[in-house]
């Protein structure tokens, strides 16, 4: 495609999209002016619902202190949530591949997944300690499940004939599985990824509720313990923004590795 | 007219002793390229024993071109990938140069009714994946698949990828992947089931031009007499259930032949034959 169609399909796009966003904005401008209106009017009281300019200014005047509690949650998910991938598409080729793993380890994997992770969150504050640890692990028993089962699927529905013709070439399991068998299983990875960025997020504010001195999720525990709702609605804005960044980026490497895509297409443009 | 023979008949050209297979090679048509011996293939269901195929003898010979016909569920598709040794016979055995096949062949060509392009390969890398798979000489293999794809009326959709081609570019590249390396033989798994009947005759034409070039050994599996009659030397009938030859017609058509071929009377005898055998099966 020459640059400037290329150009021009990309303008007109990003206009699209921010039409779309202007709704999508005035929606909150009136929502804020509601809520506003309604605490200044004293319909309920400040802690159970603070105005929306009291939350903007403590946003404002906590940013600083916020960032650094942004960073310590930040690593934390990330750092589970990579483990996540990591060992998630490991054991789901293990799994397809292995036949010792399935039948030996796959159940259990699948009565780690009904155990609830927070419950198993006090457990891990005694053996791992109140640093990232526990909360890394956290998030990524929370996240690589959604991984592990995507990946299998997509790497089990393979055609038989795709197989066929990669044996008819002579290929060898190892290149079937490089050249048909992952390519084949990764627009299922990019799913279950989007699901997990989501859920390591969970794990770790989760985590920083069980144990923690720092972090977004101590800053809300804090906060409840203060009962300043203004600072919990602060937190709480934190934590979506760094989750919805999160998952933007994670669609943003989708859009880059799977253009071949049919869920990349236009006008199937998600995220 | 020509004679319709019986599937005895037709294989006694090709019958002679294994030992001089090997001898006799160079000789076109002197020793069959493959031989099927008895293939019965049948699987185990819960309550009684499902018979795919039954007693197959069929003998081909080199560069011959013969396609299988018969109705849904007869066992057609089964039989080519018992030949590609990509499924295991339960009975007899398959021979292609008097040697037993055991494991899947490899230097066959093979095109299955769904093109199975990989999405996330441009046409060219997709035919280029036999080269990659077996390792084959990259510029070499590139000058060749794009002579291949310039032969197709691809040219110019080197860099494309799959999605945005018609559903006759697609199995034109898929027919190319086939291709790229020297087969000897072609097993075609109804490659042109899914396509319009136009698209159909022009690929039909397009496949006899380029299988002319080379006459590989071609073994072609379809639901369609005409697309049988048209393309083939040999058209072998199929019965369903259990799945089995019941009939084998030699096709005597000058080539290169036309879609103009098929309103001849010559090709309505053709047709009538394998549609009654067929439908008697």
């Amino acid at each position: 495609m020459p640059d400037t169609t290329a150009g021009t399909v990309w303008m007109r796009r990003w206009v699209e999209r921010s039409v779309g966003l202007r709704d999508a904005f005035l929606v909150f401008v009136v929502g804020c002016a509601l809520l506003e209106v309604g605490a200044r009017a004293g319909l309920y009281p400040p802690y159970v619902l603070p105005a929306p300019s009291a939350i903007a200014l403590r946003l404002v005047e906590t940013a600083g202190l916020m960032w650094g509690h942004m960073l310590t949650t930040l690593v934390e998910i990330v750092g589970g949530f990579f483990l996540a991938v990591v060992v998630g598409v490991l054991l789901a080729a293990a799994i397809v591949f292995i036949p010792f793993v399935e039948r030996g380890f796959y159940p259990w994997l699948v009565v780690l997944q009904v155990i609830p992770k927070v419950a198993l969150g006090p457990l891990l504050i005694i053996w791992l300690g109140f640093g990232y640890l526990p909360k890394i692990l956290i998030a990524f028993l929370v996240a690589f499940f959604p991984i592990m089962i995507d990946t299998m699927v997509g790497m089990k529905s393979v055609e038989r004939d795709a197989v066929f013709l990669m044996r008819s070439m002579g290929a060898s399991q190892r290149s079937t599985f490089f050249l048909l068998r992952l390519p084949h299983a990764l627009p299922h990875v990019f799913g279950s990824l989007k699901v997990a960025v989501t859920l390591a997020t969970v794990g770790a504010i989760v985590g920083e509720f069980i144990g923690a001195d720092e972090g977004l999720g101590y800053v809300l525990i804090f906060a409840n313990g203060s009962m300043d709702t203004t600072l919990m609605f602060a937190a709480l804005i934190w934590i979506s923004a760094v989750a919805l960044v999160l998952y933007m980026v994670v669609g943003a490497i989708e859009r880059a590795c799977l253009s071949w895509h049919v869920s990349q297409r236009s006008g199937a443009g998600a995220a | 007219m020509a004679a319709a023979a019986s599937p005895d008949a037709v294989r006694s050209d090709h019958q002679r002793p294994q030992g001089d297979a090997r001898a006799n090679a160079v000789v076109a048509d002197a020793v069959p390229h493959v031989r099927l011996a008895g293939v019965g293939k049948s699987w185990q269901r819960k309550l009684d024993t499902f018979v795919a195929l039954d007693n197959i003898d069929l003998c081909i010979g080199r560069s011959e071109f013969v396609s299988i016909v018969g109705p849904s569920g007869c066992g057609k598709s089964t039989l080519l990938m018992v030949i590609a040794g990509l499924i295991a016979s339960t009975h007899g055995s398959v021979y292609v140069d008097g040697a037993p096949v055991e494991r899947p062949l490899t230097d066959i060509g093979i095109v299955f009714q769904r093109d199975l392009l990989f999405e996330w390969r441009t046409v060219l890398d997709n035919v280029l994946l036999q080269a990659e798979v077996r390792g084959l000489d990259k510029a070499a293999s590139r000058t060749k698949a794009c002579d291949l794809l310039a032969k197709a009326g691809l040219a110019g959709f080197e860099s494309r990828y799959p999605h945005e081609l018609s559903g006759g570019m697609r199995q034109r590249v898929a027919i190319c992947r086939a291709l790229l390396h020297e087969c000897r033989l072609l097993l075609l798994d109804e490659p042109f089931g899914a396509l319009d009947a136009l698209t159909r005759d022009q690929m039909n034409l397009d496949l006899q031009r380029i299988w002319s070039e080379e006459r590989q050994t071609a073994i072609l599996v379809t639901h369609s007499i005409e697309e049988a009659v048209l393309l083939s030397d040999r058209v072998v009938v199929m019965g369903a259930r259990p799945g089995r030859i019941v009939h084998s017609v030699a096709i005597d058509l000058p080539r290169p032949r036309t879609v103009q071929v098929r309103e001849g009377a010559a090709f309505g005898h053709y047709y009538a034959e394998i549609r009654g055998a067929i439908e008697h099966a």
